[in-house]
């Protein structure tokens, strides 16, 4: 192998495309999309309420509204003003029917936000019915939803001759808060949203590269391709040296891409503090694992590209690998809640998963050396199998134009 | 090249085998043309050069030179893309001969040249020849193999036709042909036994002899019984070589 001619299909991969809109375009856009799926939404919903409503009652029982309307007179704004003003609109001698009929009529009417309908009130098979015309504003109706219960033990509890100290102790919550034990035996904070949120961004800024980065490797194979450029290259280098430079090319655009967004986030969690400094604790791992599983797609895209003819064909294929790169993401939640499960360990010994769910179990559990070291041997095994495979697959592909090869006569060309 | 693996036995060179070190001395021309549209000039030519072993600065002044050379020396930090096609087609010709190769592989390096710049890239290639290097070049066109080319390989439907100098194929394949302008009835040459086929015309005459018969012979038959104004051999060309031959198989 000469070192010179790879290290020249590096450095003009590398300098090409670094200059290219593409990859500027992707540079901004992608940290924003991530910010705009991640940190966004939180932004908004922590902005706290800011607008009175009111909130009607109706429970034919009357034995909850007077408490209730007490209870959450109680709930304050930020600035100070009441977060509802409670109106009762029992009337007596009116069915129950008429009263959901003109309560609903003022919901639409918009002269109240909604309104709480006790169902069964009195007997212990009560139910709520929170009636609006908004049931989207989750925190606003879990605050409803808790502020009923509350009232209805305070209730129970009186009834039953508790006094009133005893009332407020067993309404109040303990202090409760998670501490991850660090195999160094240090203890970190560790907030369940932060992680979730760094692991997230972990996961699709490496889905993003793949992705990206794959489908610029795919475009200018199949550009090389359709000029008979590749026959210029292959008769000046080897395609080894061809197929290396191009992987490591790409890899260090990939690398300076992530020392970009790097750079940034740790300065935007540094200037903000918004994300907690213990979220990068694991940062050298994670990143080990990024660049490993950033490596193997990347060696997968040169085996596609070199048996596709066009972009559309590239497309189609690099449609079935999203999908493999998306699993993770859906995966989130199940494997935060049982990172050691059988499914979850299962997954993080497939090569094609293994990144994203090495990368999300790093924040959540203490893995095992052991662990660690097997997942990434056999990164590192996949990643040579891989580029062998697809450097048969490049030598033959590369100069065979026309029909797409089938299965067949791929696996007749590792051979 | 590495383009297309034999089927079988070896290539050498010079009695040399071929090997990774080869590729340093081969320049190629592929028909289909096309470099990286959206790069500067310089930067392919450097690239090609790079993968040639060429060292940098060495492959920037001889770039500039020839980029000077073929009067494109104004374009050389332009984007490809920028250039016309003609213009596209001499930065690729630069690619192929940067590194002086001791080897060039063209294959219809003419096409999409105007006439001016067919001839100035001939000119070159003649130059070449002249300085010992090797140029194996593909063409439809028969006239430009037969002016610029010592061998010839003929192929048809990927087989071979005929091969070797232009000479011995002329000779091989060229049948025994005189044209004869007179004045008087020249139809008495058809019983002559050596004339296999005459075409005659209202002034002058096409005579194919056999293969064994001197056309001064026949000449000197006919020069005192009509009033011959020019005598002369045809030579058979190229392409006409090529339709007789694949006409009879």
């Amino acid at each position: 192998m000469n070192f010179k001619k790879t290290f020249a299909v590096a450095k003009w991969e590398y300098l090409e495309k670094v200059k290219t809109k593409t990859f500027l375009i992707s540079l901004i856009l992608t940290p924003t999309i991530i910010i705009g799926l991640t940190i966004a939404p939180t932004i908004f919903s922590n902005k706290s309420e800011t607008t009175t409503k009111a909130i009607g009652i109706v429970d034919t029982s009357n034995t909850f509204p007077q408490t209730l309307i007490n209870e959450l007179g109680n709930i304050k704004l930020k600035n100070g003003q009441p977060r509802f003003i409670p109106i009762n609109l029992f009337r007596k001698n009116i069915s129950l029917t008429k009263l959901k009929h003109s309560a609903d009529k003022l919901v639409i009417d918009n002269r109240i936000e909604g309104y709480l309908l006790f169902l069964n009130a009195g007997t212990d098979s009560l139910k709520v019915e929170y009636r609006s015309s908004n049931t989207g504003n989750i925190r606003e109706i879990n605050l409803l939803q808790r502020t009923v219960n509350k009232v209805r033990i305070i209730q129970k509890l009186k009834k039953a001759g508790v006094n009133s100290g005893i009332i407020k102790i067993v309404l109040t919550n303990v202090k409760f808060t998670s501490i991850k034990i660090e195999k160094s035996g240090e203890e970190s904070g560790s907030n369940i949203m932060m992680i979730a949120l760094t692991s997230f961004i972990f996961i699709i800024l490496l889905m993003f590269m793949i992705l990206s980065s794959g489908g610029m490797l795919v475009r200018s194979l199949v550009e090389e391709k359709s000029n008979k450029l590749i026959e210029i290259l292959i008769s000046s280098c080897s395609p080894d040296e061809l197929l290396t430079g191009k992987i490591f090319g790409l890899s260090s655009l990939g690398l300076t891409q992530i020392l970009i967004w790097l750079l940034i986030g740790i300065s935007i969690a540094a200037s903000t503090n918004t994300i907690p400094h213990n979220a990068f604790t694991n940062l050298i791992p994670i990143l080990v694992y990024f660049i490993l599983g950033f490596i193997f797609y990347t060696a997968i895209f040169v085996g596609i590209g070199s048996i596709v003819n066009s972009e559309q064909e590239a497309q189609q294929i690099t449609s079935y690998l999203s999908v493999i790169l998306i699993i993770p993401i859906a995966l989130i939640v199940p494997v935060m809640e049982n990172p050691n499960s059988l499914f979850v360990q299962i997954l993080s010994y497939i090569p094609f998963t293994l990144p994203s769910i090495m990368i999300l179990r790093l924040n959540i559990i203490s893995l095992t050396i052991t662990e660690i070291i097997i997942t990434l041997i056999i990164m590192i095994l996949s990643i040579v199998v891989t580029i062998k495979l697809a450097s048969r697959i490049f030598k033959i592909g590369i100069l065979s134009y026309g029909k797409r090869p089938s299965l067949k006569e791929i696996i007749e060309w590792i051979k | 090249m590495n383009i297309i693996k034999p089927t079988k036995g070896k290539i050498s060179l010079g009695g040399k085998p071929i090997d990774i070190n080869f590729f340093n001395e081969i320049g190629y021309l592929p028909e289909e043309r096309g470099l990286y549209k959206k790069s500067k000039v310089i930067d392919v030519i450097l690239y090609f050069a790079e993968l040639k072993n060429m060292s940098r600065s060495y492959a920037k002044e001889e770039a500039v030179r020839w980029l000077k050379k073929l009067s494109i020396g104004k374009y050389v930090n332009s984007r490809i893309i920028e250039l016309s096609k003609g213009n596209q087609q001499k930065v690729q010709f630069i690619t192929a001969i940067l590194h002086n190769p001791s080897i060039l592989v063209l294959d219809e390096p003419f096409s999409g040249f105007d006439p001016i710049n067919q001839q100035e890239i001939k000119d070159i290639l003649i130059e070449f020849a002249v300085s010992g290097k090797i140029i194996m070049l593909s063409t439809h066109q028969m006239d430009t193999a037969e002016k610029l080319c010592a061998d010839i390989f003929l192929i048809n439907n990927g087989k071979e036709v005929c091969s070797g100098s232009i000479s011995q194929i002329k000779k091989q394949f060229g049948s025994n042909n005189v044209k004869i302008e007179f004045e008087g009835d020249l139809s008495f040459i058809r019983s002559f036994p050596y004339v296999v086929n005459v075409n005659i015309y209202s002034n002058y005459a096409e005579v194919q002899l056999e293969e064994d018969i001197q056309p001064s012979d026949f000449l000197r038959s006919i020069i005192d019984k009509i009033n011959v104004t020019h005598f002369s051999v045809i030579e058979p060309t190229l392409n006409k070589i090529f339709l007789d031959v694949i006409k009879k198989n």
